[in-house]
């Protein structure tokens, strides 16, 4: 009777788990029927990969089952939530910028090197293959797509307001952020305040910081100190911009931003390669006005991807070799075809590929230029706490340019938050 | 006890889901607040730390105050026009009344990120709708998204624009169970109609009234999808909408402070209850 007792909760306890895990009977069970197929699941993000370049993938490697999950939404929020779980993780994963918040936790990955990364290291941007290790030495990101910058201008009214307007004049002239700011103040003068050299703050900081090379912290962890060059100088150079009132104040990836653009508000900006199919997006109706010049200053990268093995795959070798072909440095040409990624393998810059006139650009053909500007991006180290020293500072400098808060005082408001964010 | 059990059986699924979904994300948050984790690596004990942090952390005042703002500037004209609108309602001159009351119901099951996107075009510093209606009759434009006091409003129309109907659904469902004898006798003793507004129906709400008092309390304080859509992770210009909730979302999801992020959620949980008490007894201390 007991037994029979046991047996029957038993069988409710089964049923009620089944129900609270969402009926997911017997998983593994493929694993065994199957011809001994290795199985490798990749997660990636619409437009990271293409898709045409998977479905070859599985071509190319018959002895992998892959499985390719584009995730949506909040792919950050949802990689580290399924590394805390520590269940469900994929067996290769794509990786933003963001790689360095994943550093204090570099033993979840494989070290890319004891899989023979080491080999090939030599065909990537060695700046961007850095990006990938950590501080202790391990490789735990291969080098997808890159983000290096330059200064996208409206030639029209470069050329109406009496600035140099063709690439390589603008490129020679304004070559510092002084030239550019001086070509902002005759813009403010010819257009009598109609038209901005620049969309905002927040970006004439980022591209300042991002062409040095010591920003907050030094690789062994330790904080530089607000007072660094590199620090003093973006901040100086923002403020400067803000108080010659050359920011139209329109906010990246709003709907003020694709207007201000659209309408002309803005004459130029720095930003990176991917701005291209941003702006083309945004602003269809300038098309043929714009152009690219290396950006005043020096060249610097926003964003650009990785892939990384997960600690938890049985199978890094296989894991490895896909990724090596993946990203090899023909697929890395095609990806830039078909998705606009940059590669960061510059064995490929002389592709006649990378040399196409682009329409939207007045027929120059851009590649050129940020594949110059690729070869000459400084080798940084940003660290993992390098967002939220970055937030602090981007937030605060809005409330000088939006909110005409007294820079003095925002900056020795912004250097005590940094100190206690430190402590944290 | 065991004769029954096929009936807790029955039961248990709720308390299975409950205990799971609900009382263990309690502990842990609990257990989470004593402990500095960035969400992937080891946890490591931090004492009160993370408590003293946030008491003398700048931003989560702000994101307090913001929240108490946003609530008043949202809580006051909401409850005063669902009032208003059930009272019509419930009058006998109006016609289709279940097509008016759906209608007013339906912002609140509209999907609340659809609704951040069309008031952020109607509140946009260039180009937004609000601006372009000020400038065609002469008046200067107003930077919503940039002035502390114009995100408060943008966000409280937001709160206003969905919970309005709902709380009119809630009064008309009181008023509607307000005896209509007493309104006879008031009109008997020679009663106008707003004397027997001011003198029965309020006092008859006021239990109703009380309830929308504490729900719109609960929501008020753990406001947080029409900022975060409106104005971004960081509460928009000079942080003048950050919420706590969205103060804890950042803190949490995008600064990886975890142990911190659950630290404010008790903080939050202790503003609401007091906060609650205090509301309970502003609305029932009269009738006492």
């Amino acid at each position: 009777m007991i037994r029979r007792k046991r047996t029957c909760w038993t069988a409710i306890l089964i049923v009620c788990v089944l129900l609270i895990s969402g009926c997911s009977i017997w998983p593994g069970q493929d694993d065994s029927a199957n011809n001994k197929k290795v199985t490798l699941t990749l997660w990636y993000w619409n437009r990271s990969i293409d898709d045409k370049l998977i479905a070859r993938a599985k071509e190319k490697f018959p002895n992998i089952e892959l499985t390719a999950q584009k995730i949506g939404g909040d792919f950050k929020a949802k990689l580290k939530t399924t590394l805390a779980a520590r269940s469900g993780e994929p067996d290769i994963v794509a990786l933003n910028d963001w790689i360095m918040e994943l550093f204090p936790s570099e033993d979840r990955f494989y070290n890319l090197y004891d899989l023979g990364a080491g080999d090939i290291e030599s065909q990537y941007l060695p700046w961007k293959w850095k990006q990938g290790v950590t501080p202790s030495g391990q490789m735990i990101g291969f080098p997808m797509d890159t983000g290096p910058t330059a200064l996208f201008y409206r030639e029209d009214l470069f050329k109406e307001a009496g600035l140099p307007s063709d690439p390589e004049d603008v490129t020679r002239q304004i070559n510092s952020w002084d030239a550019y700011a001086a070509a902002g103040e005759k813009i403010k003068e010819k257009f009598g305040g109609k038209v901005f050299l620049t969309d905002n703050i927040g970006s004439v900081y980022n591209q300042v910081l991002s062409q040095g090379a010591e920003r907050y912290f030094r690789p062994d962890g330790s904080f530089i100190g607000m007072d660094s060059a590199l620090v003093r100088t973006s901040w100086d150079t923002s403020i400067a911009f803000k108080e010659k009132g050359l920011l139209a104040n329109a906010d990246g990836w709003t709907p003020g931003w694709n207007a201000a653009m659209n309408n002309g508000e803005v004459a130029s900006f720095v930003g990176a390669v991917w701005m291209k199919q941003v702006l083309q997006e945004a602003a269809p109706d300038t098309s043929g006005k714009w152009r690219v010049a290396r950006a005043p200053g020096g060249d610097g990268n926003n964003g650009g991807s990785f892939l990384s093995i997960l600690k938890s795959s049985e199978h890094p070798q296989e894991a490895f070799e896909l990724v090596r072909w993946l990203q090899s440095p023909e697929n890395q040409l095609e990806q830039y075809q078909t998705l606009n990624l940059f590669p960061s393998a510059p064995g490929v810059f002389d592709d006649p590929a990378m040399k196409e006139k682009e329409p939207f650009f007045g027929g120059q053909a851009t590649g050129p230029v940020f594949a110059e500007s690729a070869q000459e991006v400084p080798d940084a180290f940003f660290g993992e706490r390098y967002p939220s020293v970055h937030n602090i500072i981007t937030r605060r400098l809005n409330d000088v340019a939006k909110q005409n808060a007294d820079p003095q005082q925002v900056w020795t408001d912004t250097v005590h938050r940094v100190e206690r964010e430190l402590q944290r | 006890m065991w004769e029954h059990r096929a009936l807790y059986v029955a039961i248990s699924p709720f308390y299975i889901l409950f205990a799971v979904f609900g009382l263990f994300p309690i502990g842990f948050s609990l257990y989470l607040a004593f402990h500095k984790w960035d969400g992937i690596g080891v946890m490591t004990y931090n004492g009160f730390n993370n408590f003293k942090y946030m008491l003398t952390d700048a931003e989560f005042w702000q994101a307090v105050g913001n929240t108490f703002m946003i609530w008043i500037y949202s809580t006051i004209p909401m409850l005063f026009f669902a009032l208003i609108i059930a009272f019509l309602l419930h009058a006998p001159f109006v016609k289709f009344r279940t097509l008016f009351r759906v209608g007013y119901f339906l912002p609140n099951v509209t999907s609340i990120v659809a609704v951040a996107i069309i008031f952020g075009a109607l509140f946009a510093n260039n180009y937004g709708f609000l601006n372009y209606l000020l400038q065609s009759v002469g008046l200067p434009v107003v930077e919503w998204l940039n002035a502390p006091w114009g995100i408060k409003v943008a966000i409280s129309s937001m709160v206003v624009w969905r919970w309005t109907g709902y709380n009119a659904v809630i009064y008309l469902a009181g008023l509607q169970s307000i005896p209509q004898t007493l309104y006879e006798a008031a009109k008997i003793d020679g009663a106008s109609a707003i004397q027997s507004f001011f003198r029965i129906t309020i006092p008859m709400l006021r239990p109703v009234i009380l309830f929308t008092v504490i729900t719109s309390t609960i929501g008020g304080m753990q406001l947080f999808t029409e900022p975060q859509v409106l104005v971004g992770n960081d509460g928009g210009a000079g942080a003048a909408g950050m919420t706590i909730v969205l103060y804890l979302y950042r803190e949490s999801f995008i600064n990886n402070y975890f142990g911190y992020g659950a630290a404010v959620g008790w903080g939050m949980f202790l503003i609401i209850a007091l906060f609650s008490i205090v509301n309970w007894k502003l609305v029932q201390g009269k009738s006492s």
